[in-house]
């Protein structure tokens, strides 16, 4: 007989660390549930235990600390959306976190649970967050550890039982940012592809740097950074941009879905690009 | 250990595990039989019902999470027997066909306009971009809705 999962709902980040240690292998956090409850139409099992994240405070912050802005990782889709709405530097943010799902999952799902989920490619906090620069905190019992968002990434799948996402740490800048996304229909289901933008400019208006990442095309988002070594110098002008990023996209191996072939993703990323880059204006 | 939660103003406690969609508990350990799992995985909208005044999809949300909240229905939605106004625009409007995403079309519906309380057309579709129609088409549902709105 196999027990039925447990669950127990931490209300402190200690006792959050304390459970996740002393549960192991056989324990994960709980964060909005969104996409642990699906597990079932997965056919994947779910963990014996799990450690609930509602009640912890300490995740549910967004504050402004030393150049940077600390979103918790229990913050919703929807919270981080209202919170940063109407700053062009994250506007990215702000659309990934207020456009994506729809809104009965944007108030449960979390920005932790998005970062976290290892084998979901279309997760769109996760490319808009890459074209910031943002740094991810770890916390286990023993301490914490920040890293870039990209090396979690690619160690996410073998984190550690015990470890937890608590911050996402977005640095302050002067940049103009913008989300490109193409669900299939108009809304409500997953993009097919992701292009987030985040360009400084010039005195003469010239692009001086362009931060460029691309989600849901290949498994784990990426930056793209053939395409923002091209653009940097050059003027900021939306069908240049889609032109260079057609020359540049067969850089990508677009993974087949049941929504979408590979192909396809890789074939829309110079239309995406060319919309983030007039969303710009 | 028991969940306790308020389910339409009333007491109640569940004796499921903690990881049981609360849409399952609503369902058949209180028989509110309004909220329907129809995708069981947050497209369709049909279990919507209010945590603590919000709207979310009761087929994701594990009964453990509904520890000490506030759990509306649609079933609470029409006190005294009477429609409430989005019911009873929808019936004028003729929208409701086989009627499995009604209950959640109403909550969704209730909430958004109590927060918007004139909203666009726009604004409308947004709203109910997590609520499955397969039948009306969406045309008499947003007409619905603006409707009870005066817009
Ligand atoms: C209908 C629907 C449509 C969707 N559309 C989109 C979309 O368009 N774009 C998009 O980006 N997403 C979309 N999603 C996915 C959704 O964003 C994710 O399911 C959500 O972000 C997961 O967050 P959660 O808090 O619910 O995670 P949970 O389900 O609670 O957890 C997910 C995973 O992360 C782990 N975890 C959670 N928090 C932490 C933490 N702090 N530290 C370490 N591990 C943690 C859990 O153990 C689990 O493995 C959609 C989901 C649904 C149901
Ligand atoms: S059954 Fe919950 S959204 Fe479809
Ligand atoms: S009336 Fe049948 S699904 Fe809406």
């Amino acid at each position: 007989m196999t027990a039925s999962p447990s669950f127990y709902a931490a209300s402190s980040l200690p006792a959050a660390l304390d459970a996740l240690a002393e549960c192991g292998a056989e324990g994960a956090p709980l964060a909005g549930g969104t996409w642990i409850m699906r597990a079932p139409i997965r056919h994947e099992p779910l963990k014996p235990i799990y450690v609930g994240l509602g009640g912890v405070p300490e995740l549910t912050r967004i504050e402004e600390t030393d150049g940077a802005l600390a979103i918790g990782a229990g913050v919703t889709h929807s919270a981080l959306g209202e919170a940063i709405a109407g700053r062009p530097e994250l506007r990215v943010l702000a659309e990934a976190a207020g456009r994506s799902a729809n809104p009965a999952i944007r108030r449960a799902a979390t920005l932790g649970g998005n970062l976290c989920t290892a084998d979901f490619a279309a997760a769109d906090l996760v490319p808009a967050l890459l074209c910031l620069d943002a740094e991810v905190e770890i916390a286990a019992r023993g301490g914490t550890e920040r890293l870039p968002l990209a090396a979690f990434l690619d160690l996410r799948q073998s984190l550690e039982p015990g470890r937890l996402l608590t911050r996402v740490l977005v640095p302050r800048s002067a940049a103009f940012s913008a989300h490109a996304r193409l669900p299939l229909r108009k809304a409500g289901d997953y993009p097919t592809a992701i292009v987030s933008l985040s360009i400084t400019r010039d005195a003469a208006g010239r692009i001086a740097q362009a931060r460029i990442a691309v989600g849901s095309v290949e498994t784990v988002a990426r930056r793209w950074t053939r395409l923002e070594a091209a653009l940097a110098g050059a003027p900021l002008d939306a069908e240049a941009a889609h032109h260079m990023a057609t020359e540049l996209a067969d850089e990508f191996v677009g993974r087949d879905g049941v929504e979408a072939p590979g192909w396809y993703r890789v074939s829309v990323l110079p239309v995406l690009v060319r919309r983030a880059v007039i969303a710009l204006h | 250990m028991p969940i306790d939660m308020i389910v339409n103003g009333e007491a109640k406690q569940s004796a499921a595990d903690p990881m049981t969609p609360l849409v399952d508990v609503l369902r058949d350990e209180f028989h509110l039989t309004g909220a329907k799992p129809v995708c069981r995985e947050g497209f369709c909208g049909a279990c919507t019902v209010l945590v603590d005044g919000e709207p979310r999809a009761a087929c994701l949300t594990p009964a453990g999470l509904a520890q000490g909240r506030e759990i509306g229905t649609v079933e609470g939605l029409s006190a005294g027997g009477r429609l409430n106004p989005v019911q009873a625009s929808l019936v004028e409007h003729d929208a409701v066909q086989c009627g499995m995403c009604f209950p959640g079309m109403v909550v969704t519906l209730t909430h958004f306009l109590a927060q918007t309380p004139r909203p666009s057309r726009d604004q409308v579709r947004a709203a109910l971009t997590g609520n499955a129609c397969r039948c009306t088409g969406y045309e008499r549902i947003v007409a619905a809705a603006l409707d009870v709105a005066g817009a």
